[in-house]
């Protein structure tokens, strides 16, 4: 009967923490999707009467300030410069706060915010003291907001953080550039990484030899390299080594500017696609395996070549396998930042790298990417009241790209053995 | 693509016949060569990581003291936040394979293995966010409410399984019913601890070793998990089956027979949770305070080797000391993951030899 007992016990305690683990990280999802679409919903407007008589009007942005419950801040009129007119204001010093159904916001383009109410104070009187009409870029009066107008509101704050460039120094404005970095880097990975990743997968699945098992061992064991140690090698290896001497030797007379000899969008694509050549690798290589001996040894009796059945037959066989290679490598990558720092992620790039321009593609510039946008927004940036919730938005968006190519890539797998549980049937 | 792949019309296709032996067999030569060329090339690249570092080392002068001081710091620093990372990542990891290996009811499973693969995917920029804009400041407050957690959860979840325990008859879906219990729980020492405690301990930096263990924990369970439900899963069922035969209840099953099986499996899954720690960046950069502290104190901050090649490598310029530095730096950090990660490999061959004997002698 005790050792009933123990065992329940034990049972409890392994079964309890399970649950608390699968709750944390649920737990983490839920807090991720709601900071991160938070800073597009329409904040209300305070008005915040003191006991000394004066009147706050502004958004409160942090109800409950890092362990001190006792005060907040609101964020008011900026008349000189953005981030200028942050308060801080103990709740005891609050005589009445309210929400005026008259408030409205008016954001300039420069990132300002100036609070007004309709009437006396009304959007025109506002601007005067600040700004002139051509610099507005919204006028909103949040609190008589419908739930529809809030949506609608939020949507366009959404589009307009996804389609347009950022301003003051990446702390307003959106993410356009971060996003068009972080898809050409991924891209221009995805075509370096995919042909070496399936020669080399074939070559494995073929020879059985000295080599192949050399090749097998490096890749085993340089898959759990630290990313940060491929940014090194490509530091040294690729911008300082290969980049170096391209520029010697086709751009001399444009030395000590570097051309190729400084980061750049070619280089974090080498050194990402060396990250994730084990990914691809290993992927591509079960997925061979996976495919039923009878097959190739049909085509084979029908006087195929090896090198005939494996074009004709094992690689469109194994496509669904190349495909989930290619996702897991991609999702490994767009998440990959610590080794971008060293090969040429920017926080301000001045020039796209694909452009209108011929050859339109343009592998030496430095490039944005949202993880980095990520890492400035809520460590390098001065204004951490703003800085917090960009990060946030960014981290979304990222972990939404993420989340979505892992998840196609999981249905892409399931599908792919479904179908050889019915091809061996 | 449509339809059974077998039935491809161009295997059969003309073509065959058509051309010649001669062409055909050269065109396969080729195959080959740009087969074993790219493997070729991808061998070099892979080989460049270790010879690069070396050769790039390659003592001209010795290096001063005051970069081998300063590699000590560093050293101690990446395995103090490793070891705090693995210290959170191992019970969480492992108590979650252990149930959805032995206990969880088959549609439980199903939902928590995938939660535990996307977590894997979060790119570890966010969860550096997470830990050094949120979890930081709450953290700086609430120390000895945690420590009052980490005493209390496991004893609630004991003392509850010894007065309960015995009446459940189905334990598949128990981390369901448990978690309303957990959450209360928890709840409850937050409020009765919280007001003290904020005086109680107070770390000497937000940003510290115990909050990156925390963000590093939760980055490396997942790897941990799943590696330790597949050392689980590689027992045979007919282990546990002959336990069940002769009257073992589930737990006894699971300590009687799946764990000293799988133990060293477990181990390996440890191991390399650790390693993967050690060569954490960005959750180690974002949250740590970046402060070269040496010691064990896990409330102080700390800077790892692989923050130090993030923030110093851009700035240094080749051929200096400071770059040789970082280089030896980058040099120790590989050969201490490829260290923890052949070990590892070690382990776990002692778990594939064991299970393949005792399939033999069944």
């Amino acid at each position: 009967m005790n050792a009933r007992r123990y065992g329940a016990a034990g049972t409890w305690l392994v079964a309890g923490l399970s649950g608390l683990s699968v709750g944390a990280i649920l737990l983490l999802f839920v807090f991720l999707a709601s900071a991160g679409l938070a800073p597009f919903w329409p904040a209300p407007v305070d008005r915040l009467q003191l006991q000394d008589g004066h009147v706050l009007l502004g958004e409160i942005v942090a109800a409950d300030a890092a362990g001190s419950p006792d005060a907040v801040a609101i964020r008011t009129s900026e008349q000189e410069r953005m981030g200028s007119a942050y308060q801080r204001v103990r709740l005891r010093d609050i005589a009445a706060r309210s929400q005026p159904a008259d408030a409205i916001v008016i954001t300039l383009v420069d990132g300002r915010r100036l609070y007004g109410r309709d009437g006396a104070e009304g959007a025109a009187a506002l601007l005067a003291t600040a700004a002139s009409p051509a610099d507005v870029l919204e006028v909103l009066q949040p609190n008589t907001l419908g739930a529809l107008a809030r949506c609608a509101v939020f949507f366009s704050h959404l589009a307009h953080f996804l389609a347009t460039p950022p301003a003051a120094s990446n702390l307003i404005g959106g993410v356009l550039p971060a996003l068009l970095g972080t898809l050409t880097l991924v891209l221009l990975m995805s075509l370096i990484v995919m042909p070496f990743g399936i020669a080399t997968a074939i070559y494995l699945h073929r020879r059985r030899g000295f080599a192949a098992r050399c090749v097998r061992i490096a890749i085993n064991q340089l898959a759990g390299v630290p990313s940060i140690v491929y940014g090194v090698i490509g530091l040294g290896l690729f911008v300082h080594g290969l980049g170096g001497g391209i520029d010697r030797l086709f751009y001399a007379d444009r030395l000590p500017v570097p051309t190729f000899g400084g980061g750049g969008l070619l280089w974090a694509a080498l050194t990402l696609a060396l990250l994730t050549l084990p990914v691809v690798v290993v992927s591509v290589e079960e997925g061979l395996a996976r495919i039923p001996g009878s097959l190739r040894e049909g085509s084979l009796a029908l006087g195929a070549t090896h090198d005939e059945a494996l074009w004709t037959l094992l690689l469109p066989a194994a496509r669904p396998a190349l495909l989930t290679g290619l996702i897991l490598a991609v999702a490994r990558a767009a998440g990959a930042v610590a080794p971008l720092m060293l090969v040429g992620v920017v926080k301000l790039a001045p020039a796209l790298p694909v452009d209108g321009v011929f050859p339109y593609l343009h592998p030496s510039r430095e490039f944005m990417h949202l993880g980095f946008t990520i890492y400035d927004a809520a460590l390098a940036s001065a204004d951490a009241i703003r800085g917090v919730p960009r990060a946030y938005a960014c981290a979304g968006l990222l972990v939404g790209v993420v989340i979505v190519l892992n998840l196609t890539a999981i249905l892409l797998r399931n599908r792919l053995r479904d179908r050889y549980r019915t091809l061996e049937t | 693509m449509s339809g059974n792949p077998a039935t491809y019309a161009s295997v059969l296709s003309a073509d065959f016949i058509r051309t010649s032996t001669r062409s055909r067999r050269r065109r396969g030569r080729v195959v080959s060569a740009v087969v074993s060329f790219c493997t070729a090339i991808v061998l070099l690249g892979l080989l460049a990581i270790p010879l690069f570092l070396l050769v790039g080392l390659h003592p001209r002068t010795p290096l001063p003291a005051e970069t081998w001081r300063h590699l000590e710091v560093l050293f101690a620093g990446t395995v103090r936040a490793g070891l705090c990372g693995v210290l959170v990542a191992l019970p969480f990891g492992i108590a979650t394979a252990m149930f959805s290996a032995h206990f969880c009811a088959p549609r439980l499973r199903t939902w928590i293995k995938p939660t535990l693969e996307i977590l894997e995917a979060v790119p570890t920029v966010v969860l550096g966010l997470i830990a050094a804009a949120t979890l930081a400041p709450w953290l700086k407050v609430h120390v000895a409410s945690v420590l009052v957690l980490i005493v209390v959860v496991p004893l609630a979840l004991l003392a509850a399984g010894m007065a309960f325990g015995t009446q459940v008859r189905n334990e598949g879906w128990l981390p369901l019913w448990l978690l309303p219990l957990l959450i209360a729980v928890i709840a409850l020492v937050l409020t009765l601890a919280g007001r003290q405690s904020a005086s109680a301990i107070v770390p000497a930096s937000p940003w510290n070793a115990a909050l990156i263990g925390l963000a590093l924990g939760v980055a490396s369970i997942p790897m941990v998990f799943s590696l330790s439900e597949d050392a689980l899963f590689l027992v045979p069922r007919a282990h546990t089956d002959a336990a069940f035969a002769l009257g073992a209840t589930r737990w006894q099953a699971l300590t009687t027979v799946l764990l000293p099986a799988a133990g060293s499996g477990l181990v390996a899954a440890g191991l390399l949770g650790f390693s993967r720690c050690l060569g954490e960046t960005m959750i180690v950069l974002m949250a740590s305070g970046n402060t070269p502290i040496g010691g064990i104190d896990p409330l102080s901050g700390l800077r790892s080797i692989s923050a130090e090649l993030a923030l110093g490598m851009p700035e240094a310029s080749p051929q200096g000391d400071v770059w040789r530095g970082l280089l030896l730096a980058a040099l120790l950090l590989l050969l201490l993951t490829l260290c923890v990660s052949a070990l590892a490999d070690v382990v776990r061959e002692r778990l594939h030899r064991r299970l393949s004997a005792a399939a033999h002698a069944a």
